[in-house]
């Protein structure tokens, strides 16, 4: 910015006239060529339509962007409840999407993913890996289920009071967390 | 021609002396510039509908895209909570309540990525990528559906399949 500043400026001091360089020219000669070289400080140019539309779009590239994810609070936007609730819904239901497509072209491909397949495949892993499994869909689901619950109480207008939003999110990271375990290693 | 000269001369020098006109040229500088911050999602392709001067066009007024539809969105996630929890605290195989169940997770997934797609791929930015989205959802949707008939006819059904999987 402050090389453009300077350029600007030197831009500016280039087409400025100066007083004193025409000291010596008799004076009839200066008066007639100061009437006629004011410094003209903005030209105009003449432009197609097109090319108005072309720099409106520049201009607009340049813009602020909104939301600016990297200008909040890390808590605001990282680990904000409605946020975590859809990256959570999806996760679980792009799995889903994922596994039932897969099962209906299962014959065509040859995979066994029956229920059959799959539960004798999972009960020969170690306990922690299915822990871990269980954690990586209990949570999401644990998740999920507390917050669209908290958001449905929102839906009717209860809950809006700042102290009872700050409770309301720490309340839901621990109980979806411990939920979530006890789903997965609990059971 | 004193007279003719003066008043040209005054305002040359008067010009030249002035060092408020320069500052005021570095001030209007500063505006012409906004510092870059980095962007996680930048900007797309910019797309001008008709001049600046255009108003906004005002969408359609519609009961089915808004209030209705916001209705039966929450009216199914309200009936998930029992739907989700009733087949596993029952501890009993019910087709019927597991097709319910499957019919309206699904549902509930497709009207969520709806929303995803509608946030995320702004038909007034990327109109050809929403289009091929929007299809591919619904076709996906399509796809899940007719997969989870196949799941509920041809094997245990999907709470019992969990359960399964769960105790293994």
């Amino acid at each position: 910015m402050i090389a453009q500043r300077l350029g600007l400026a030197a831009m500016r001091s280039a087409t400025k006239p100066n007083a004193f360089f025409s000291q010596n020219i008799p004076r009839m000669v200066l008066a007639s060529a100061m009437s006629t070289s004011q410094a003209r400080l903005i030209s105009t140019e003449k432009l197609t339509p097109e090319q108005g539309q072309q720099i409106l779009v520049k201009q607009r590239l340049d813009r602020p962007v909104s939301p600016n994810l990297g200008i909040y609070k890390m808590e605001q936007t990282w680990f904000g409840a409605s946020a975590w609730t859809r990256i959570t819904g999806c996760a679980l239901s792009g799995a889903a999407y994922v596994y039932f497509t897969a099962y209906l072209a299962s014959p065509l491909l040859g995979f066994h993913i029956e229920s059959a397949a799959l539960a004798s495949g999972f009960a020969a892993l170690p306990f922690v890996v299915k822990g871990a499994i269980k954690f990586a869909l209990a949570f999401p689901f644990t998740f999920h289920f507390i917050n669209g619950i908290k958001h449905l109480v929102y839906d009717l207008g209860i809950g809006f009071a700042k102290k009872q939003i700050t409770r309301g999110e720490i309340a839901l990271w621990v109980s979806s967390i411990l939920g979530g375990g006890y789903l997965a290693f609990g059971l | 021609m004193a007279s003719i000269m003066r008043s040209s001369v005054l305002r040359q020098t008067a010009l030249a002396a002035k060092p408020a006109f320069r500052n005021n040229a570095v001030k209007a500088a500063a505006f012409h510039s906004s510092a870059q911050r980095s962007a996680i999602l930048p900007p797309g392709p910019q797309r001008i509908e008709g001049t600046v001067n255009d108003p906004v066009p005002i969408p359609n007024p519609s009961a089915v895209d808004g209030s209705y539809h916001w209705t039966f969105e929450r009216l199914l996630a309200a009936g998930l909570v029992p739907l989700s929890i009733a087949p596993f605290a029952a501890g009993s195989l019910n087709p019927t309540t597991d097709a319910i169940l499957c019919s309206a997770v699904l549902l509930h997934s497709h009207i969520g990525f709806q929303s995803v797609v509608i946030d995320y791929i702004p038909k007034r930015t990327y109109p050809g990528l929403r289009k091929f989205f929007w299809w591919g959802l619904n076709l996906a949707t399509v796809t899940v559906g007719v997969g989870l008939y196949e799941f509920e006819t041809n094997d245990v059904g999907v709470t019992e399949a969990i359960k399964r999987i769960w105790k293994a």
